[in-house]
């Protein structure tokens, strides 16, 4: 028996470039800024949070469920916003995952701008915000990037769109939460087609994000 | 400041996102919605895309539901997550009745477990008594490495279910060796593993009937057969499913109402009526057992098979029904 | 006559090695002055702390007779009437109409009083017709002259250049010269600082010379004497080219 039709698998689609492109979105509006700051400016302890950002890359995903979970619950502490098994959850336990991503790359990406263009620009009679977001700037095929890692990380997992959402047909049920579903189900030529989809999905988003990135690179 | 077309751009996408979202929310909102916990066997038997639809639509409402393993959906229940649970673990939900987190425990169907395994069937658990004696044999034979168990290991109905036929044997499964393998999957997958180890050792589990005959529909299983099917006298391999509303008092924002309504509905004459006319691969898949339900005329089912038919107690009536299966493949079941 | 930069006796050191040796020195308004000495002599260096990118290990360092510290907001202030060239040119990633547009924009001028003012300087120097190309494609020589532009565009009262024009063709380098001298000359009694190794730029262009040696300034007078007459041993060898380096 399987349980995605044509419409529903439009749907699913839908939902699932929506949650996805929201985390990205709004982990990238955190991260971006933030990586900047760690790349850019000097602080105690900079080495230190360097470092967990990077193993936050390897944070599981189903952690991070579990968490907004227990955050979300009817018995926590924001349970009576009810946002538990609506999409609305799904992007925030996705959110924390893109975030150290985005932030870890970025932190990267404006590392590895040219020396001389910092100074040029601080030459040049910059203010600390100014310079900062030239820099950004100048680094922006890397942030690009950091983005584009981080929707990737975010549309192909499963274990927090699972828990906080609970692939409730129709309304939080997702690319990869109903390849699950078709998998334990048995139905393991659908999941495959499922799993086709998400990839296809993704390489459309990929290569216009790569179209952005040649069209500058003159 | 200068807006070239990459800025344009991503205005754009943020902008059709921010609408996609105000759309969904805004065309989401006007149904009455009952959230309902459920194991994933119950679930992936497709009961509940049968019968829900008729009560979406009768009631004007819609049901979420939320396919978790057992233990996850009781702890859904707890923590008020839900508005009510469709299980069937007898004595876990006495307990979530028994603490105050539900009203109470509303039989609603039952089906049955079956003991699957490997055809050469070295234990010869097909010509036992009753499924307490089979038991018995495959740890005999388990203990001498002649085959395995594999087992749920996952606090589901299921694997609390096995756990009792071990305990009336008076065994202690943390003193099993390895003969015995605790999984943690779910019961489709479980299936599937026995299907694999089939080529090495022989393998026994107990399963419900309904995810067995999936798997076998799929042909995802052909090495995989019932060895020891339930018995009229055998109340242990009845699966017994209940229908538990979330005490309103404790819970206080659940939607009450349309849960007892739903409750109410699932037991009454149309809602088990309607059970027992869902059919898959060929088979009736669960059995009303309501108090006081007596099934109506129109929902008698009278298949036969090759393998016969037999006779099953349903409140003092009796109904004949399906037992075999229209998948021609051979089953090993002398009981019949 | 006040002068616009003074250094007080500025040390700097890296780690063990010490760039720049109690130097004291100034630059007048309305002066140009000259730079010069063997490579790893400071004059880099020197140069930097003049554009406030760096703080002077001992030392003062006064700005129109003010001292200054260099994270201060008034280091920021000065640093937007100074224009700087760089000894390693960059262009930032986007146009050269961009590129220029940038000194104007940081300091907070209309958009429409800034294109006019980035096409002028573009057509003077020749650059108009790739205006709207990115900046990273442009030559060596288009890349000098852009950066050039880029610091003189804002109409800044102190200009200090590194290595001035140097590894360019003598056509592209005339071009430069002929842009100084014209800033130089344009009014405003600008100070104009050049680091250079090219003992025949610095009689071209400069008023007033010195001599960095390993460190030090061993060596500070105006033109004719610095050439001609100087005090220093090492001067004379110098600008005869005498001293291999």
């Amino acid at each position: 028996m399987v349980t995605t039709t044509g419409l529903e698998l439009l749907d699913v689609t839908l939902l699932s470039l929506y949650v996805s492109g929201m985390a990205t979105i709004l982990g990238s509006a955190v991260g971006i800024p933030l990586g900047a700051l760690i790349g850019l400016k000097e602080f105690g302890g900079k080495g230190a949070i360097k470092t967990i950002t990077y193993t936050l890359y390897g944070f599981p995903p189903v952690l991070s469920g579990l968490f907004v979970y227990f955050l979300f619950s009817r018995s926590g502490p924001f349970g009576d916003f009810g946002i538990l098994f609506t999409p609305t959850a799904m992007i925030i336990a996705e959110t924390f995952l893109v975030i150290p991503l985005v932030t870890g790359i970025t932190i990267t990406s404006v590392v590895e701008v040219d020396k001389n263009i910092k100074e040029t620009v601080r030459a040049m009679g910059a203010s600390s915000r100014q310079s900062t977001l030239t820099v950004m700037r100048e680094a922006w095929v890397g942030l690009l990037m950091a983005c584009m890692v981080g929707f990737g990380r975010v549309i192909a997992e499963v274990g927090a769109a699972y828990l906080v959402g609970g692939n409730i047909d129709g309304k939080t049920r997702v690319l990869t939460t109903a390849i699950m579903l078709e998998t334990r189900m048995g139905n393991f030529e659908w999941a495959m087609a499922l799993g086709a989809v998400l990839l296809a999905v993704a390489l459309c988003v990929f290569l216009f994000l790569r179209l952005l990135q040649e069209r500058e690179m003159l | 400041m200068r807006l070239d077309w990459k800025v344009a751009l991503a205005l754009v996408l943020v902008a059709a996102l921010i609408v996609g979202a105000v759309g969904y929310v805004l065309l989401a909102g006007e149904k009455k919605v009952l959230v309902l916990a459920t194991t994933t066997s119950t679930y992936d038997s497709g009961l509940l895309d049968y019968i829900l639809p008729v009560f979406e639509d009768d009631f004007d409402c819609e049901i979420d539901v939320i396919a978790v393993g057992s233990g996850a959906a009781m702890e859904l229940g707890k923590n008020g997550d839900v508005d009510m649970l469709l299980v069937h673990s007898p004595s876990a939900e006495t307990a979530f009745v028994n603490d105050g987190y539900g009203e109470e425990r509303n039989a609603v169907m039952y089906n049955n477990f079956i003991v699957v395994g490997s055809a050469s069937d070295p234990a010869d658990a097909n010509h036992s008594a009753n499924v307490t004696i089979a038991f018995e044999k495959i740890y005999d034979n388990g203990t001498v490495g002649d085959c395995q168990f594999l087992s749920r290991g996952d606090n589901s109905g299921t694997h609390a279910k096995e756990l009792t036929i071990w305990k009336n044997l008076g065994l202690n499964v943390s003193n099993f060796d390895d003969w015995y393998v605790e999984t943690g999957l779910g019961m489709g997958d479980l299936l599937d593993m026995c299907e694999e180890e089939d080529a090495t050792t022989p393998s026994y589990t107990l399963s419900d009937d309904a995810t067995y005959y999936q798997r076998l529909s799929e042909n995802l299983i052909p090495h995989v057969q019932i060895v020891y099917n339930y018995q009229e006298t055998d109340s242990l391999l009845k699966n017994q499913y209940s229908v538990i509303v979330l005490n309103e008092t404790r819970f206080p924002h659940i939607n009450h109402t349309l849960a007892t309504e739903f409750k109410d509905w699932m037991i009454s004459q149309e809602g088990q009526d309607l059970i027992a006319s869902y059919e898959m691969y060929g088979q009736q898949l669960f059995y009303p057992n309501a108090a006081g339900y007596t099934p109506s005329t129109s929902s008698l089912k009278s298949q036969t098979s090759a393998f016969g038919s037999e006779e099953r107690s349903v409140a003092g009536v009796s109904i004949p029904v399906a037992a075999g299966l229209k998948v021609e493949l051979p089953l090993r079941c002398d009981r019949w | 006559m006040k002068p616009t930069i003074e250094l007080r006796e500025v040390t700097r050191r890296y780690g063990d090695v010490v760039a720049v040796r109690k130097v004291s020195l100034s630059a007048f308004p309305g002066q140009v002055l000259g730079i010069v000495g063997p490579s790893g002599a400071g004059k880099s260096t020197l140069l930097r702390l003049v554009d406030l990118l760096e703080s002077p290990d001992e030392g003062k360092l006064l700005m129109e007779g003010e001292p200054v510290r260099v994270d201060s907001p008034k280091a920021t202030e000065f640093r937007r009437r100074i224009g700087m060239v760089l000894q390693r040119p960059v262009a930032l990633n986007r146009s050269v109409r961009n590129n220029l547009a940038y000194a104007l924009r940081i300091r907070g001028i209309e958009e429409e009083e800034v294109f006019r003012r980035v096409d002028a300087e573009l057509k003077r120097l020749g650059l108009a017709d790739r205006s709207m190309k990115n900046a990273k494609t442009l030559s060596g020589g288009e890349m000098q002259r852009l950066c050039f532009a880029r610091a003189t565009v804002f109409d800044p009262d102190i200009l200090l250049l590194d290595e001035f024009a140097a590894n360019l063709d003598p056509s592209n380098v005339a071009l430069l010269e002929n842009q100084l001298k014209t800033f130089v000359s344009s009014g405003g009694n600008r100070t104009v600082v050049i680091v250079t190794h090219n003992l025949f730029q610095a009689r071209r262009l400069c008023d007033a010379v010195a001599l960095m040696w390993d460190g030090s300034v061993v060596e500070y007078a105006d033109k004719k004497k610095f050439f001609e007459n100087p005090d220093d041993s090492r001067t004379a060898e110098f600008v005869k080219g005498e001293i291999v380096y």
